[in-house]
């Protein structure tokens, strides 16, 4: 198998991140595979340590364990450039579609198409919350699961708390009330 | 706006949040309830590039600058989607262990918990602008029920739901 090399890790972020679609958990498989299975550059353990602290980094987990795996492979140059990588090229796709999104304004039928889009964003914003929720839906979590989201929205929703403010107390709920494992 | 500033406050989303769309209560807060710089409409259409396009699902970050301060402020965006990531390495490095303590992991579960309280309350000033009509709340219904249940990719939903607009204008 080829040795590690900051070309060949960088052409790898560029490739999984810029073609898997359906964000953090597809590309992150790709990545295990592409650096765990196939290469070996990363033993299963260092990438269950880098997944688990990608989950508890602030910010894009994505972004956070490109980061991580990389430097873990071949240190600081290659965490940069392996973010970059991961980031940039999509970015560009993202100004380019928003760009679109504000020529076509005054288009009837293109602003329908977009429309129907934005109508979707709702659902898939509905989505995000789920996946984040369902999880914690099980004997032993449920009813701290159920307040804590009740509780977060309501403060949110009707007394307009700041979300840090909402996160923060979320934190130490956490701290004082431990559910099983 | 400011580009510094535009920088700090996407930044501040950013590194209170812990996965992509998380970061959109405190995105909705300070630029659309706060300083009107960005309607619900710009919101919602930034969310969709962002999940249109490939790679993390934050980047919609990156359309949020670009729609206040153009090009400028989508690398300002972008940059605020990677200067936390580097906090891993650290991490990494010194807290690694710590990570598996049960009030640690308790702690994060938590913040997960709530966040998804607030993207469902960001989510209801932007659904009450985008779904306006009988066609679009079927299209955001059928989004949730197909994410869900399919585990499909979400460049699909885009797309169906884009013809289906198409479709209801055409019809």
């Amino acid at each position: 198998m080829p040795q590690a090399s900051l070309k060949r890790l960088t052409w790898i972020f560029l490739r999984v991140g810029n073609l898997t679609f359906g964000g953090g958990d597809p590309t992150m498989a790709a990545l295990q595979s592409e650096l765990v299975l196939k290469r070996r550059w990363l033993d299963v353990e260092q990438y269950a340590l880098i997944y688990g602290l990608a989950r508890i980094t602030p910010g894009t987990n994505l972004v956070a364990f490109s980061a991580a795996a990389a430097w873990q492979i071949l240190g600081w140059p290659a965490a940069v450039l392996a973010v970059l990588a991961m980031t940039v090229p999509p970015s560009a796709v993202v100004v380019m579609l928003t760009s679109g999104y504000q020529s076509w304004n005054s288009n009837p039928l293109a602003m329908a198409a977009i429309g129907g889009s934005i109508a979707a964003a709702s659902g898939m914003m509905a989505t995000s919350a789920w996946q984040l929720l369902a999880p914690e839906i099980r004997p032993g979590r449920w009813l701290r699961a159920g307040v804590i989201f009740v509780a977060s929205l309501v403060a949110s929703l009707v007394y307009s708390m700041s979300p840090i403010a909402v996160l923060g107390l979320a934190a130490l709920v956490g701290f004082l009330w431990q559910a099983a494992e | 706006m400011n580009l510094i500033l535009l920088y700090l406050l996407l930044l501040k989303a950013t590194a209170t949040s812990f996965s992509g769309l998380t970061s959109m209560p405190v995105v909705y807060h300070d630029f659309v309830e706060t300083r009107h710089v960005l309607t619900d409409r710009q919101l919602n259409a930034a969310v969709t590039a962002g999940r249109t396009a490939p790679g993390p699902n934050g980047l919609y970050v990156v359309s949020v600058g670009y729609f206040i301060a153009g090009v400028p402020g989508a690398c300002a965006g972008c940059l605020a989607v990677i200067t936390p990531a580097f906090l891993i390495i650290p991490m990494l490095r010194y807290l690694g262990a710590r990570a598996a303590q049960p009030a640690v992991r308790s702690a994060i579960r938590c913040v997960m918990l709530a966040a998804s309280g607030l993207v469902v309350s960001a989510t209801v000033p932007l659904a009450r602008d985008a779904l306006t009509s009988p066609l679009a709340v079927g299209i955001a219904v059928a989004s949730f029920l197909f994410l869900v249940f399919t585990k499909k990719d979400t460049v699909w939903v885009v797309l169906g739901s884009a013809a289906a607009g198409l479709a209801g204008k055409l019809l």
